[in-house]
């Protein structure tokens, strides 16, 4: 009861706190207006431990002692500055933020640039209830910090708010703000564990890939290995050159194994996020065994081919399938 | 935040020891010796035990110890309870502390008690000394607490940043110390043990006791006078008065004010003066002679003796004006006549046959009673001294006619003995004589062994008479000091003789930093504080306007160190600054600079939104553009370039 | 400062070329910054004109190669071949061994006659037969490559195209252009009338003149920024590389002496940027094929000035 209560304050500070609707352009400046400074628990024993100093100072007379305890509130007042000092006008920008498994934590990067001549030092950057992030940023230059954050579903995961904060120098303060980058990291769906195999089939429509490993038209030469049928050996360049190596004719060709990823042809799945997850395993797997592999949604066709990039767009039209937007 | 449960490093925990044993080293002698011992091996195991790593004690052994430690030190005190027994504890608590250093908490607890610990040092002492070997305590203990929350820095670079940190406190210190309202203490009762070891006068002279103080060389009290500084053999600074005599000790018996304000009148050339005292935990106060004033909170004894309201506990500064010439008890009450004439039955044979003998010369003639008495002491050639023999059970006797010698007590105790014995009124009073005035500062010092016993006898008509008959042996005691009138041999007090000049002018300048320090940090009470205000034109401060004054110098204070800390060191370059005059103008006009478009682009752009001042607006970005990206701008050029954006107006 | 020569050869390329003062002005400050240039564009835009033009105005020998798939890197270094009348062997130099080598159509070629062509113009020499032999001074390969994703070609990768310090577009003339290119005389001719404005010699005391130029500590931390932006934004899958901040530099500063300047200026940096940028920086949202210069404008907008 009492949590929530003051769960659903913090929730109201903050949506009054950060003021402007998030997520907020880039840079984000952590201006005056938007620093907050309070006490740690550290800061308010040591507001106690004054207050008794100063009791004890007054009671005996101490005039010393009255030095001592004005000494350290006036202590107490420059770590108020230097703390508020430390976080005011650090400048955010979000960073990259590379594409994840559903179950896997996005990782957030953030750009803090700190544009003063002096260094920032034991900022800490946490979403949530995540570990915070520690982190030093040297004068005039910008440090990346990486925030993780679970992922649960596919699609597209807004960075949630940051909350950055700094009890340096002294501990006994601690000054924060919030900020909600403009930073979206695209969640895939979790790869199957249990998938059923590739689905090889005969009508696998024939057409063309570019590794070479055909054998219709020329595509080049590479040095000759072990392997490689001997009415492959380019005799001809062999002969031209000066005891250089066996040379091996390349062809590109439509032999070269080739599969499609079908929506449709995963029927007995009913569940559509477990048909997702199928494809994506079948995706891994397939470029893993390094075949060429096109994909079929209902609402968008890829074409056989493989590499890295294949399997990016593959990736990222799985985890947006549905979602309209974006 | 609950995320500051980082352990402590070991960096973090040879920070704290290193507070630790600077906050507890001044206090080795206040103390108990096992205590000492026992908090060293503590520190020492603390750091054995950060060298090498070892594991904390358990926590059964720390219990113990704890307990182990408490119930020492009850077994010391009684009680732990008060000043000393506080101190005692502290320090086993601390030093426990050390061996049960986890988390970052506790490192914060640590340096808090060794806040505390300064504090603490300062019940016993307060002088320079102190206050320096506190301040290093608190740059040590600042320097653990920043590294407590970041310990990657070098010790130097931490102590210097500590340093810094404290630097910027101190301009909020001296407002606070100056205008934070002060409250006079004590605000409730103080353990009794605080005074215990005060030198001074105290409430009964017995033969040797005033020549003991004559050895030390403290500061009873310090006096600054109005005008010019009067005659040394007028400085008498009356102190505890001595009616009572039980054959061997002079005794005070009046401690309580019967007058609230002085009840004779005065008489010749007043003197102001202001005295501040060295607190010696008696009531009495001591005044010149006779007292015409009483400090505040304060009242006359019977016998003409300030006497205040607590015992001076701490030192205290009071006006007063004296009336040399004032003629004090001309209609002494009865009982009290009485008194200064009663003693023991027995003794002292010899000097009462000589009194016995003025009577009869002298009848009721006190005045010359007293002439003979002056005179007898005169022929019985008495030698003052500050080693005088020790004295059996007739002592007046042996004094006056065997050893003849003896220091002023014995010469005050004698004279009274024989005037009682003669039938004519008399009393001892203690206090002190002469005193020196301090070149450095103009103050006059009067030093423990300045004390001194005179006598007081009481005349039908002209009332209470000083007489001081160690002056009727020694006259220069009187007229300059201590060391003009013993004999060139006899040890004096370092401060009290002639020569060594260097070395006392050493000491003078000391003294003046002492006493300054004295009224101005430690003497800073409540009546100062209103001074200091009245001085800068506010009347009558309450505690309102002094937090309003205050309020406002601590945000002048902020503001002006919130602007030193957050400025931008970065030197603005003046190429640059200029620039940005340029364009704040332009963009006056509607013409933004964005911040990423290159000079020359941008002026061609501001040229046609401006056309009638391309002209300069061209000539203005060449020439920023050459001073700010061309191999060798020539100085001339940024002259001119400051002149153009100086002349332009769009 | 300005240097007269300069403009005149731009005058002349631009009398042939029509409508493209900036893309001949870009290959102008790639070669005088000693860089090779690649020409990403659809055939019969005039790749071929300008590599000639360019050719024949600064006074430099001309070869083009045709690159087609089968081939050999033998085909554009040379070969041996054994000469029965000395009885050694004689080395008949490739096309490769000119000033202005034209590669057209490069990513037709297998990669292996590819890396030939690079390795000799990264090294600026070429090594056969295990002899060492120097190209020649001044030394600039303009590259074509077709940009539409042909069946059967080897498009360059990304660590080749490196090597290239400009990417140009040349791009379809404007129609004021075109009217007058079809209404005028034939550009072959005109080409074939046109005698060299430079020696070679002076050619290369210019190209040592652009290293000169200079390069204030405040520009150099504004080539920084946009580095450092392109590293750390969302927006790019990879920051541009050390190598090729110093490609910007060195572009921009030919640009400037172009200029007639002495030193260079974030104008220079913002003007040759995406033909900098445009072969070296992806895009993380690699799907939507995003125009060069408003990649480039995008950037340039996101880093202030220092």
């Amino acid at each position: 009861m009492l949590v929530t209560l003051r769960h659903r304050l913090h929730e109201t500070f903050v949506r009054w706190a950060l003021r402007v609707r998030p997520p907020e352009p880039s840079p984000i400046i952590l201006t005056q207006r938007r620093v907050y400074v309070l006490p740690t628990r550290a800061g308010l024993a040591y507001a106690m431990a004054l207050g008794v100093i100063l009791l004890g100072a007054m009671n005996y007379n101490l005039s010393l002692g009255h030095a001592l305890v004005f000494l350290l509130a006036g202590l107490g007042i420059v770590a108020i500055l230097h703390t508020f000092r430390n976080l005011v006008l650090i400048a955010l920008r979000p960073g990259r933020c590379e594409p994840v498994f559903a179950g896997s934590p996005a990782q957030f990067a953030l750009v803090l640039e700190n544009r003063r001549p002096d260094a920032r030092t034991s900022l800490r950057l946490f979403i949530g209830e995540q570990e915070p992030v520690e982190v030093d940023i040297e004068a005039r230059t910008s440090r990346v910090a990486t925030l993780g954050v679970p992922t649960t579903r596919r699609g597209w995961l807004p960075m949630p708010r940051v909350t950055i904060e700094t009890t340096w120098p002294l501990g006994l303060v601690r000054a924060w703000s919030y900020a909600v980058p403009e930073l979206d990291c695209l969640v895939y769906p979790a790869p199957a564990a249990k998938a059923p195999p590739l689905p090889w089939s005969g009508d696998s429509a024939r057409g063309t890939t570019r590794d070479g490993r055909g054998a219709d038209d020329f595509s080049g030469l590479r040095k000759h290995q072990p392997a490689d049928a001997p009415r492959h050996v380019a005799w001809k360049a062999v002969a031209r050159q000066q005891d250089g190596p066996l040379l091996t004719k390349l062809f590109a060709g439509a032999s070269a194994q080739q599969i499609w990823l079908d929506w449709d042809a995963l029927s007995g799945t009913t569940d559509g996020e477990q048909r997702l997850s199928i494809l994506a395993r079948w995706m891994l797997d397939a470029d893993a065994a390094g075949l060429a592999w096109g994909l079929r949604l209902p609402a968008l066709q890829l074409r056989p081919d493989n590499g890295p990039a294949q399997l990016a767009a593959g990736l990222r039209a799985l985890a947006l399938h549905d979602h309209g937007a974006h | 935040m609950a995320r500051t449960s980082r352990p402590v490093s070991r960096r973090q925990a040879w920070w704290l020891l290193a507070s630790v044993v600077a906050a507890s080293a001044p206090l080795t002698q206040q103390i108990p010796l096992w205590l000492a011992l026992a908090a060293a091996s503590a520190f020492g195991w603390r750091a054995l035990l950060t060298w090498q790593h070892w594991r904390l004690p358990p926590r059964w052994l720390r219990a113990i110890l704890v307990i182990a430690g408490t119930v020492g030190v009850f077994m010391e005190y009684r009680t732990i309870l008060g000043r000393t027994p506080g101190i005692a504890l502290l320090v086993v608590f601390l030093a426990l502390k050390l061996l049960e250093l986890r988390a970052a908490r506790d490192a914060v607890v640590t340096a808090l008690l060794c806040y505390f610990m300064v504090l603490g040092q300062f019940l016993f002492t307060q002088t320079i000394p102190t206050a320096m070997l506190a301040a290093l305590t608190v740059l040590i203990t600042t320097a653990a607490l920043l590294a407590a929350s970041d310990d990657r820095p070098q010790p130097q670079q931490q102590l210097r940043r500590a340093a810094l940190l404290l630097l910027q406190a101190l301009p909020f210190m001296l407002l606070l110390f100056l205008l934070f309202p002060r409250v006079q203490g004590p605000l409730w009762g103080i353990p009794q043990d605080r005074f215990s070891a005060v030198s001074g006068l105290s409430d009964t002279m017995a033969p040797g006791s005033i020549a003991q103080l004559s050895q030390s060389d403290a500061i009873a009290f310090r006096v600054k006078f109005e005008g010019a500084v009067p005659p040394q053999s007028q400085l008498y600074w009356r102190g505890p008065v001595m009616p009572a005599f039980d054959g061997r000790s002079w005794r005070v018996v009046q401690t309580v004010g019967a007058y609230p304000a002085v009840p004779y009148s005065g008489s010749g050339t007043p003197i102001d003066y202001e005295v501040t005292l060295e607190p010696h935990g008696k009531f009495w106060l001591f005044a010149l002679e006779m007292p015409a004033t009483l400090p505040p909170e304060s009242a006359l004894t019977s016998d003409y003796q300030p006497v205040a309201r607590q015992p001076v506990r701490n030192r205290m500064r009071y006006t007063q004006r004296a009336w040399p010439e004032a003629i004090a008890g001309r209609n002494e009450a009865p009982d009290l006549l009485r008194g200064a004439l009663s003693l023991p039955k027995n003794g002292n044979p010899r000097i009462r046959t000589v009194s016995e003998g003025w009577r009869a010369q002298h009848g009721e003639d006190s005045a010359a009673i007293l002439a003979a008495a002056e005179n007898f002491f005169n022929q019985q050639l008495l030698i003052y001294t500050l080693n005088p023999p020790l004295l059996g059970a007739d002592m007046v006797d042996e004094f006056l006619f065997d050893s003849k010698r003896g220091f002023c007590e014995h010469f005050a105790a004698a004279f009274v003995f024989a005037l009682r014995a003669a039938g004519v009124p008399a009393r001892v009073v203690a206090g002190y004589q002469g005193g020196e005035i301090n070149p450095v500062d103009g103050f006059l010092e009067v030093r423990q062994y300045d004390a001194h016993a005179w006598a007081e006898v009481w005349i039908a008509g002209r009332g209470w008479l000083r007489i001081d008959p160690t002056a009727i042996s020694a006259p220069s005691r009187i007229n300059n000091n201590l060391a003009a009138a013993v004999p060139a041999n006899e040890e004096l007090p370092f401060l009290a003789r002639a020569d060594m000049a260097w070395l006392k002018e050493l000491r003078y300048r000391l003294d003046a930093v002492t006493n300054g320090w004295n009224q101005w940090v430690l003497g800073y009470n409540p009546q100062r504080q209103r001074d200091l205000l009245a001085s800068l034109g506010l009347k009558e401060p309450d505690w309102r306007s002094m937090t309003a004054v205050l309020s406002v110098l601590c945000g002048v204070v902020m503001l002006g160190l919130t602007a030193w800390i957050l400025r931008n060191r970065l030197r603005v370059d003046p190429v640059l600054a200029a620039w940005r005059r340029f364009t704040d103008r332009l963009a006056r006009r509607g013409i933004v600079w964005q911040a990423w478009e290159g000079p020359l682009a941008f002026a061609e752009r501001a040229a046609r939104q401006a056309p009638n001042h391309a002209g300069s607006i061209t000539a203005i970005a060449a020439l920023y553009a050459r001073l700010r990206y061309a191999p060798d701008p020539q100085p001339g050029e940024l002259i001119e370039f400051k002149a153009k954006i100086a002349a332009f107006q769009p | 400062m300005r240097l007269p020569e300069l403009d005149l050869i731009l005058a002349d390329v631009n009398r042939i070329i029509l409508g493209k003062e900036r893309p001949i002005r870009l290959s102008l400050a790639c070669l005088l910054a000693r860089g090779h240039l690649l020409i990403e564009d659809l055939p019969g835009v005039g790749k071929t004109t300008l590599a000639h033009v360019l050719a024949r105005v600064l006074g430099l020998n001309f070869q083009r190669i045709q690159f087609t798939s089968d081939m050999l890197p033998a085909d554009i270094i040379g070969v041996s071949i054994f000469d029965r009348e000395s009885g050694t062997f004689h080395f008949h130099p490739g096309p490769i061994f000119t000033q202005v080598v034209l590669a057209d159509e490069i990513n037709r070629a297998t990669p292996k006659a590819q890396s030939a062509l690079l390795e000799a113009m990264e090294e600026r020499q070429v090594t056969a037969e295990g002899k060492t032999r120097a190209l020649p001074e001044p030394f600039f390969v303009i590259a074509t490559q077709n940009p539409t994703h042909q069946i059967g070609t080897f498009p360059l990768p990304e660590s080749q195209l490196d090597r290239f310090l400009l990417r140009i577009e040349l791009g379809y003339p404007d129609a004021a252009a075109e009217r007058e290119l079809l209404a005028g005389a034939d550009r072959h001719q005109m080409v074939a009338g046109l005698g060299p404005r430079i020696a070679p010699q002076r050619l290369i005391e210019l190209q040592e003149q652009v290293r000169a130029v200079h390069a204030s500590s405040a520009l150099i931390e504004y080539v920084q920024a946009l580095a450092a932006h392109t590293r750390t934004a969302p927006r790019w899958q990879a920051g541009l590389s050390p190598r090729a901040c110093l490609a910007l530099l060195a572009v921009a500063r030919a640009w400037a002496l172009l200029d007639g300047r002495d030193h260079v200026l974030p104008e220079d940096i913002q003007a040759v940027l995406p033909g900098v940028i445009g072969h070296r920086l992806k895009p993380a949202d690699d799907t939507a094929r995003t125009d060069v210069e408003a990649v480039a404008a995008a950037l340039i907008e996101a880093v202030p000035l220092p």
